[in-house]
């Protein structure tokens, strides 16, 4: 069996056949992950200085140059690398004095922060599999950001406590700014907020989980969700970027909601990370410097801050390693602008606004097609995955190990 | 007829432009399924506009000249929806709050007609205003 790196649910369960050393059919893989698998055959970039073709080794050391005389290097991306190039990256960040970060600087990192220091509780999707019969889909929509989400783990599949599942067992509920295709789902228990409303929403839920009449015009409908809350045998809450973007810096409303939900029942937390491997950055960040994201080793220790979130860094770096990731298509415009004039070099397999950009530009293996390692999906589990097919495509980390080497 | 209406724009994913990302970012089908606005009937009937046509999204930050649609949700006038782009982050301001985190999901901005003949704006020119 192969493993889909198309999204942080990494699947296990994909079948692929190889035929004379490439890929001929694959089955049980969504649309996103066919997508995904067809990035074998479509825009690979090839090694690049200044735009022209250069040999491998050169694009190295073009590379290496760059950041040896960088006062100030960014390093950024690595929530699509394994968690072996992942170590890589932190170690030349180290070595040379760089700020690195990654892409949950503004995605679910005010979330994952938590979630890695246990202030918000946790469990593993096959504990949602088997024991859920709530799951709560908040500013989030799985059946176009992790297809296979309701499916595998939280809606349909018939888990060891839960046999009789969608049909008699399991609920589900959105809270969204809109009827998303997770919301139609979700019928009765769609629960539309307003832009920016998520906060006030988690203080009617509040309310009536403490008995007050929540201050909100539906009032039966919101007194009818706290009946069911109260009701859940172990309910998961699945946050995604509506819930995170429009929270930021009230996520401490969020943990007294999680709080509150547990002195009455089980209630657990499962952020929908995008990346493949971004909470695997995180965790390893975590354990090497006591943060996340947003580290700088200028000075020699580890210094965290806003200063060195990729929206700031991008502006004050002088030069930037880009891995796996493609910021100028990402980034607000302004920020993308001033980080393209920057000498950037970008390590992709394929092409993208960012390698077109670049100074230096270095092709690597795909991940769990072309290269194997071990990534951590979203909730926690580390996945081991081998290559389904060669290549002759050097990976993530035996890039960042040359460049170190010739630094 | 006003010759422009505000919105606010929310960013969403969408598993089609997803999986055309995956593809190739410099695809027609990713410019098809992200140079696009959604838009509520009423706001849709303000600007006399109809599905296919392209509209002039623009604020402080940029513009660009997208393809609107229809929503198929209940009324939201003034909310608008967007899959998230490079497209969607041409409107999206530099300045962040504490959290660092920019208005990915809230971009206010005005719409405006265009010329009959007008073109979304293509990739190349939003990869020529950043290295211009």
């Amino acid at each position: 069996m192969a493993t889909c790196t198309g999204c942080s649910l990494l699947c296990e369960d994909i079948e692929a056949t190889v035929k004379d050393g490439g890929l001929s059919h694959v089955k049980n893989l969504c649309r996103k992950g066919h997508g995904h698998f067809q990035a074998v055959f479509t825009e690979r970039t090839v090694p690049s200085v200044d735009g022209q073709k250069v040999d491998l080794e050169k694009a190295i050391l073009a590379a290496a140059e760059i950041l040896k005389n960088a006062k100030n290097p960014l390093l950024y991306g690595w929530s699509n690398s394994t968690l072996e190039a992942q170590a890589a990256g932190i170690r030349l960040a180290e070595k040379i004095g760089a700020t690195i970060d990654d892409t949950s600087s503004f995605c679910q990192g005010l979330l994952m922060e938590r979630i890695i220091a246990g202030t918000i509780p946790t469990c593993t999707l096959d504990d949602v599999r088997n024991f859920a019969d709530t799951s709560i889909f908040w500013g989030s929509d799985p059946s176009n950001s992790h297809p296979r989400h309701l499916s595998r783990f939280s809606y349909y599949p018939r888990g060891d406590k839960r046999q009789r599942s969608y049909e008699e067992e399991r609920t589900c509920i959105a809270v969204d700014v809109r009827k998303s295709a997770t919301a139609q789902l979700c019928s009765n228990y769609y629960f539309l907020v307003q832009p920016g409303g998520d906060a006030e929403f988690m203080e009617a839920i509040i309310s009536v989980l403490d008995g007050k009449i929540p201050k909100v015009a539906d009032k039966k409908k919101m007194i009818e969700l706290g009946t069911l809350l109260k009701k859940t045998e172990y309910g998961v809450i699945f946050p995604g970027l509506g819930m995170v973007y429009s929270m930021q810096d009230r996520m401490d409303l969020f943990e007294r909601l999680m709080a509150r939900l547990n002195e009455i029942t089980t209630f657990r937390a499962i952020p929908m990370v995008g990346h493949y491997n971004m909470r695997g950055f995180n965790e390893l960040l975590k354990e090497k410097t006591g943060f996340i994201n947003r580290v700088s080793f200028k000075g020699g220790a580890a210094a965290h801050g806003s200063e060195s979130s990729v929206l700031s860094a991008a502006k004050s770096c002088d030069a930037a390693l880009v891995i796996g990731s493609d910021p100028l298509s990402s980034l607000p415009f302004g920020t993308a602008r001033l980080l393209s004039k920057k000498p950037m070099i970008a390590i992709d397999p394929r092409r993208s606004l960012t390698t077109d950009a670049a100074k230096v530009v270095i092709p690597s293996a795909l991940s769990g097609m072309e290269a194997g390692g071990t990534a951590v999906r979203m909730d926690g589990v580390k996945i081991r995955f081998e290559p389904i097919i060669e290549s002759k495509m050097p990976t993530d980390e035996e890039i960042l190990t040359r460049i170190m080497e010739a630094i | 007829m006003p010759e422009e209406v505000e919105v606010t724009i929310v960013t969403v994913r969408d598993i089609f432009q997803d999986e055309a990302a995956k593809k190739s970012r410099f695809s027609q089908e990713y410019e098809k399924l992200s140079a696009l606005i959604v838009l509520d009937k009423q706001d849709m009937a303000r600007l006399a506009v109809k599905d296919g046509q392209k509209l002039l999204v623009k604020n402080d930050a940029g513009s660009v000249i997208v393809a609107v649609k229809t929503s198929a949700d209940e009324a939201h006038p003034g909310l608008a929806f967007m899959n998230n782009s490079p497209w969607s982050n041409q409107l999206v301001a530099d300045s962040v709050g504490e959290s660092s985190i920019p208005g990915f999901k809230s971009i206010k901005a005005k719409l405006a007609r265009t010329e009959e003949t007008a073109n979304v704006t293509p990739i190349t020119e939003l990869f020529s205003r950043m290295k211009g």
